[in-house]
C-alpha cells in the first residue's frame, strides 16, 4: 500500500516568529496533531511542531506560551518522502530517524504527513484485504 | 459446519449468494466509475453511473424475489434483504450525485478532495466486497468491520475540511449552492452507508452461526 493512499492531505502552517499561543489556537481549532513551520526561504526548509513538543517544550515548563516563538519549538530537518513509497518501508523509516512524521512529496511540493496513526490503519486495512484479490 | 450447510446447499441459496455478489461488484465498479469520472472531467462517464445504478436496481429486485421465494430459513431473509436495501441506498447516493456533477461545476478548490474521498468510497467498497466473501467461508469478520471504521473516520476527516472550504465558494443562486452542498454530503454519505452495510454483515453473520 502506497503511502499516498491514506497520509493525511490536510497540511497546516504557521509563520515562524508566530507565537506557540497561536500554534495551539491553530490545532484546537482546526483538530489538528501537529503544524509545518516555513523557517526560511530556502527550499523546503520547514520544521514541525506537534501537541508533544507544545506540552513538553513550553507547558510543562510553565511558560507562557505567547511568549515563545513557533520556530523555537519546531523539530527539524524534516524527512521527505515520496508519495509512491510503501508504508512498510515509511514505518521502517521512521524507526530509524526515530520521528513520528514523515512530509510527503510529489516531486518537491509537499502533499501530505504521514503520521504514526496513519501507519497503524494502513497495516490494519492490508492486514483486512490479505488473503482477497480484487 | 452450520455455516456451510447454511449457504452452500440448495440452489435458490446459491443463486442469492451469487447475485449479492455480483451487486457488490457492481457497486465497486460504479464507485471507480464514478472516481474516473471525477479525475477526467468527464460527464459522459458520470452518465454510465447512472447507468449502473438501474442496473443495480434489477439485481436487487431479482434478490428479493428470490428470498421471498424461499430461498434461506424465514427469519434469515429480511436481514439478507435489508443488507441488499443498504447497498442499494449506496447506489442511490452515487446516482443522485452523478446527475449533481453534471448539473454544476466542481469549484478547483475542492476537486482534489472530492477525487480523494470517491477513492476512499472504492476502496471501502472493495473490503466491503471482501467482509461479505469472508462471511461466506465463515471467517471473523473483526478486521474487515475495522478496516471498513478506519476508512470511514478517514472521510470524515475530509469531510469538515470539505464543508469549510465549500463555504467560501461564492454561489449566484440558491439552487447552485445546494447542489454543491448536497454533493459533498453524498459523496462523504457512502462510507457512512458502507459501515451500515458492514455492521449488518456482522449481524447476518451471527444470526448464521447461532443456527
Amino acid at each position: 500500500m502506497k503511502v499516498q493512499e491514506f497520509m493525511t492531505t490536510r497540511i497546516e502552517f504557521i509563520n515562524a516568529d508566530g507565537s506557540v499561543y497561536e500554534v495551539i489556537e491553530k490545532m484546537v481549532d482546526k483538530r489538528i496533531r501537529s503544524l509545518l513551520v516555513k523557517l526560511s526561504e530556502k527550499d523546503n526548509d520547514y520544521g514541525v511542531i506537534t501537541a508533544r513538543d507544545v506540552v513538553f517544550k513550553v507547558m510543562a515548563k510553565s511558560i507562557d506560551p505567547k511568549n515563545v516563538k513557533a520556530r523555537e519549538i519546531a523539530s527539524n530537518p524534516l524527512v521527505y518522502i515520496d508519495q509512491d513509497m510503501d508504508f512498510n518501508e515509511a514505518a521502517t523509516l521512521m524507526k530509524k530517524a526515530n520521528i513520528s512524521r514523515l512530509i510527503v512529496c510529489d516531486d518537491k511540493k509537499i502533499v501530505g504527513v504521514v503520521a504514526m496513526m496513519d501507519v497503524m490503519s494502513a497495516a490494519l486495512i492490508k492486514r483486512a484485504r490479505r488473503d482477497y484479490d480484487l | 459446519m452450520i455455516f456451510d450447510k447454511v449457504l452452500s446447499h440448495g440452489k435458490k441459496e446459491q443463486k442469492v449468494i451469487e447475485n449479492i455478489q455480483r451487486h457488490i461488484k457492481l457497486l465497486c465498479y460504479a464507485c471507480d466509475l464514478f472516481k474516473r469520472a471525477l479525475e477526467q472531467h468527464d460527464r459522459n462517464l458520470m452518465r454510465k453511473v447512472i447507468d449502473l445504478e438501474r442496473e443495480g436496481d434489477s439485481i436487487r429486485r431479482e434478490i428479493i424475489s428470490s428470498v421471498y421465494k424461499g430461498a434461506f430459513l424465514p427469519y434469515l431473509r429480511p436481514d439478507l434483504c435489508k443488507f441488499v436495501e443498504i447497498v442499494d441506498h449506496i447506489f442511490d447516493l452515487l446516482e443522485d450525485n452523478a446527475y449533481h456533477y453534471i448539473d454544476i461545476e466542481l469549484p478547483e478548490q475542492i476537486d482534489d478532495e472530492c477525487i480523494r474521498v470517491a477513492f476512499l468510497n472504492l476502496r471501502i467498497c472493495e473490503i466491503l466486497m471482501i467482509t461479505f466473501k469472508a462471511m461466506l467461508k465463515g471467517e471473523d469478520l473483526r478486521e474487515k468491520t475495522l478496516a471498513i471504521r478506519i476508512y470511514e473516520k478517514k472521510i470524515d476527516d475530509i469531510k469538515m475540511n470539505l464543508i469549510r472550504e465549500v463555504r467560501k465558494v461564492r454561489v449566484d443562486t440558491f439552487w447552485e449552492g445546494k447542489i454543491l452542498s448536497d454533493f459533498i454530503s453524498y459523496l462523504t454519505m457512502i462510507s457512512d452507508v458502507i459501515e451500515d452495510a458492514s455492521d449488518h454483515l456482522q449481524i447476518i453473520n451471527l444470526s448464521y452461526q447461532i443456527t
